[in-house]
């Protein structure tokens, strides 16, 4: 709560009419060989922003290690039958491109970024990553090394201890409770293993490919068939997870990181996915709590208290699930404070109905920041490759804006009421023990790890 | 040869005010950037960190927009903004669609004209520092490194090494006259440029520049501290302790040549030859190769912004078997080859391509997607602030393409000796955790 009145500012300008919002229209075909490729002009400079996606990642490889999708797409970038590591990073800088291969929960991908005028060759190294990736023996080993060394560093780093602890406590069982492999686990990877994860996740059928830029779509789509169009793959078989229930009751999970100068609060609950049809009512409640620099928390605790310097709410959306949470780092002695403000102002929107202003406020901002992405073409990219992944409606960009426009200060106090509640919040604590213990016991009963997940007494 | 043509226009107003427009009507948004020309390097003696407190300042209420009004104004009209400070200049910017240009600018000009700020947000701002300090450097693994940790080992006078984030004594130090004084020196429009990128008219935005700019005083030209240092004829080197990370890791920095020089572009594709991404040299050999390096990166902190002293740095984070001297010794090795072999003709042709593509990234790019133009926005201010000459966008390209693989050679004779380099090591403190008392258990 702001200790201050606030004051409002005199003679601000207007805003003129607003300009149409208009989305390129996306040229979208299914290959025969299942692969779906979704393609949109955007001419700002004369590049291309591309992303190839598999809809399997660390989940669908849970049952057999952590983080093994992960593991797989590092390995992919590192050769293939026809070309060795050295000659793969000198082709891409000869053509004045840029690619990574990455795999998240839900997802591996190849994302890349290169000049119109080397479209084609680069689309050539893509789909030679895609389908003939070699994983050759010395750059496994070198690779798994590397890996290794990131996930000790990884244990070092406050706010990556408190995000896995989170989604342990939220996920249980269920393959999103793992973010990161242990040591152990990372020196148990076999070469055998990322390579059967290839050949399952990298198929046309189970891939989505994106390109945004300066092209015409019908050249590039067919020189996208010459070179796509021979690949074949089938889709891996669907998996079932475990169950997973958000927890009840509040509690506390302290990561003890002996002599930090500051703690790393981190407290969430689950929440929903993308398609679910409270998306956006919950992100808008979200930008008003925490989700925007002019949001309430930040007004709070940054503005007013200055408890911290980053606080921040989100809405994250998995394939499965979702869960909703909110962050600060923050000086030892206002933990509890901090905490407190952070669950006022939580159930202060349970309480009372968001005041007109303030809501158009929070819409204004979400649709404008929404059409940002506009822009630029990694902006559109991302756009047109969220709806895609979570196959969401296809008129989803258009309609977004004047949804969030129709939403209502009563939708928004149920929408709070449904979702959010300090009363259950799962709340991790990556900081000093000795300095913070005997606050986190306010909150609730406390549970104490070491940084490698041990239990402590 | 460069494909990209920017439509630019340039005016200065009466008050010393540059202008700059950029228009550019492809989606209906504007991004909107003012830079003032004082950094973190000519920030008062006794006052580390005060540009960057006064950067968070900027944001605490003007005359007719007081506290939290500025970031509110911008939010509710469907923008996103913030602020930075580095070397030579600080920016202050806005993307928003286009129908809240003027909104933007007359908060812009609000603050430009008159700061209304008091001890309470003083104090607020000052305890948000401490925690970004915090958040940065002292609580995280390699914090600050090399870029806090370099400039007091590889410099001499207070300008170029000095901790830029600020020593807490300071910042408890600086008081409301020295933001006031601060504001009065260097904030003045005659040491400014507005930039408007995107959907705006010129002529418009020219107008609404005139009409919110115009009657804002022009200041005294700002005297600038001499950041200028003693030539250096000596390897320097330091050591700093890691807290948190388990791996040793070194930063060797070697001196720029003035920007804007022949030299200048040939060190620009050096860099690139050597920290180029996974086909640079230096990850090539260190992490690739040889594997004893986990992580390599480097480069020059801001290639075209820099204005007084600056080094092209490589970071190193290596393997613990390894003694940091020897981890030393395969980095030279890359280096001594580069200085006696130069590199070939087909390299060279392979980092102009790369360069030029990266360049037109930069032009685009958005910072998370979300502040287009943020690029070609920064490029503009810093060639206008130190250049006079915005239009250079459309030709610096031209400087780097002219570059031959005898210029690449002879500067790395000339700039990669250890004489004028400077290297610190920062090493992990190993006794970090002490046995935990209790049962252990899988979690």
């Amino acid at each position: 709560m702001s200790s201050r009145a606030v004051e409002v500012a005199k003679g601000v300008p207007p805003l003129a009419p607003e300009r149409e919002v208009i989305w390129p229209k996306p040229t979208r075909e299914k290959l025969a060989n299942g692969l779906q490729v979704i393609l949109a002009e955007s001419h700002s400079i004369p590049k291309f922003h591309g992303q190839l996606i598999f809809l399997s990642g660390n989940a669908a490889a849970a049952d057999r290690a952590p983080g093994l999708a992960e593991m797989t797409a590092t390995v992919v970038r590192t050769g293939t039958q026809r070309r060795a590591s050295r000659q793969l990073e000198e082709d891409l800088r000869s053509i004045g491109a840029d690619l990574s291969t990455e795999a998240g929960s839900d997802i591996s991908a190849i994302t890349f970024t290169g000049l119109s005028e080397f479209a084609e060759p680069l689309l050539d190294l893509v789909h030679e990553l895609a389908r003939e990736a070699s994983f050759p023996e010395g750059e496994f080993e070198r690779e798994r090394r590397q890996k290794l060394e990131e996930v000790k560093l990884n244990r070092t780093q406050p706010s990556s201890l408190a995000g896995e602890r989170l989604r342990k406590v939220l996920f249980g069982a269920h393959p999103y409770s793992q973010v990161s492999p242990s040591e152990a686990q990372v020196a148990a990877y076999k070469r055998e293993d990322l390579q059967s994860v290839y050949r399952e996740f990298y198929t046309p059928q189970n891939a989505l490919l994106l390109l945004v830029g300066d092209f015409e779509p019908q050249e590039m789509l067919k020189d996208i068939k010459k070179v796509f169009g021979s690949w074949s793959g089938n889709k891996p078989p669907a998996k079932t997870y475990a169950e997973t229930a958000n927890p009840r009751g509040r509690r506390v999970y302290l990561v003890h990181m002996p002599g930090a100068v500051q703690t790393q609060i981190l407290a969430g609950c689950h929440a929903i996915t993308r398609k679910h049809p409270d998306w956006i009512k919950l992100g808008l409640t979200n930008t008003l709590y925490g989700g925007a620099f002019n949001s309430r928390l930040v007004m709070n605790i940054r503005e007013d208290k200055g408890y911290t310097y980053s606080p921040r709410s989100s809405v994250n959306a998995l394939r499965q699930h979702g869960y909703f949470s909110v962050s600060a780092a923050v000086r030892n002695e206002v933990v509890a404070a901090s905490l407190t403000e952070m669950f006022y102002e939580l159930d202060k929107l349970r309480a009372l109905p968001v005041p007109e202003s303030e809501l158009a406020d929070a819409q204004n901002y979400l649709s404008g920041v929404f059409s940002l992405g506009l822009a630029t073409q990694d902006g559109l990219l991302s756009q047109f490759s969220n709806v895609a992944q979570n196959e969401l409606p296809e008129d989803y960009l258009e309609t977004y804006r004047a949804k969030v426009r129709a939403v209502t200060s009563e939708e928004l106090l149920a929408t709070a009421r449904k979702y959010l509640d300090s009363a259950n919040m799962q709340i991790v604590l990556a900081g000093d023990r000795a300095q913070i213990e005997s606050q986190a016991t306010l909150f609730g009963d406390v549970e104490i790890f070491d940084a490698q997940g041990n239990r402590l007494e | 040869m460069n494909r990209l043509q920017i439509a630019i226009e340039h005016k200065r107003l009466a008050n010393g005010l540059h202008v700059v427009v950029a228009p550019d009507s492809t989606a209906p948004v504007v991004t909107v950037g003012v830079y003032y020309k004082i950094g973190f390097r000519l920030e008062p003696k006794g006052r580390s960190g005060f540009a960057h407190l006064f950067e968070h300042m900027m944001f605490q209420g003007s005359a007719n927009a007081p506290k939290m009004q500025h970031i509110k104004l911008i939010n509710s009209s469907g923008g996103v903004l913030n602020g930075s400070t580095s070397y030579d200049v600080t920016n202050y910017y806005e993307s928003v669609p286009s129908n809240a240009l003027e909104r933007v600018l007359w908060l812009e000009a609000d603050r430009m004209r008159a700061l209304k700020v008091d001890d309470e947000n003083l104090k607020n701002q000052r305890d948000v520092v401490k925690e970004e300090v915090r958040v940065n450097v002292m609580n995280e693994p390699y914090g600050g490194f090399p870029w806090l940790d370099m400039p007091p080992v590889a410099f001499r006078n207070w300008a170029n090494a000095h901790n830029f984030y600020g020593d807490f004594a300071d910042l408890d130090a600086a008081h409301l006259g020295d933001v006031q004084a601060f504001f009065k020196t260097y904030y003045v429009p005659n040491n400014a440029v507005l930039l408007l990128l995107g959907d705006v008219r010129p002529g418009e935005g020219m107008a609404f520049a005139e009409k919110h700019f115009s009657s804002i005083p022009a200041g005294p030209a700002p005297a600038f501290a001499d950041p200028s240092e003693p030539e250096q004829n000596e390897e320097r080197r330091g050591n700093v302790r890691e807290q948190f990370g388990t791996l040793p890791a070194i930063a060797v920095g070697y001196l720029m040549p003035k920007r804007r020089t022949p030299d200048w572009c040939a060190m620009a594709l050096l860099d690139q030859a050597l920290h180029g991404g996974r086909a640079g040299r230096i990850h090539r050999e260190l992490v690739l190769e040889k594997q004893i390096a986990v992580e390599v990166e480097g480069g020059v902190d801001d290639l075209f912004g820099y204005n007084g002293p600056t080094q092209m740095t490589t970071k190193i984070l290596h393997k613990p078997e390894l003694s940091s001297e020897a981890a030393l010794t395969a980095f030279d090795a890359v280096i001594c080859e580069t200085q006696e072999n130069g590199i070939t003709a087909g390299e060279l042709e392979q980092l102009k391509v790369k360069w030029r593509s990266d360049y037109y990234a930069t032009l685009e790019s958005g910072r998370g997607g979300y502040m287009p133009k943020y690029g070609l926005m920064h490029l503009l201010a810093c060639f206008t602030l130190f250049d006079n000459e915005p239009q250079l966008v459309n030709t610096i390209l031209d400087g780097f393409t002219a570059v031959t693989p005898e210029k690449v050679h002879e500067v790395a004779r000339k700039y990669l000796c250890n004489e004028k380099r400077a290297i610190v090591f920062r090493t992990p403190a190993r006794n970090s955790l002490p046995a935990g008392a209790g049962v252990q258990e899988a979690a």
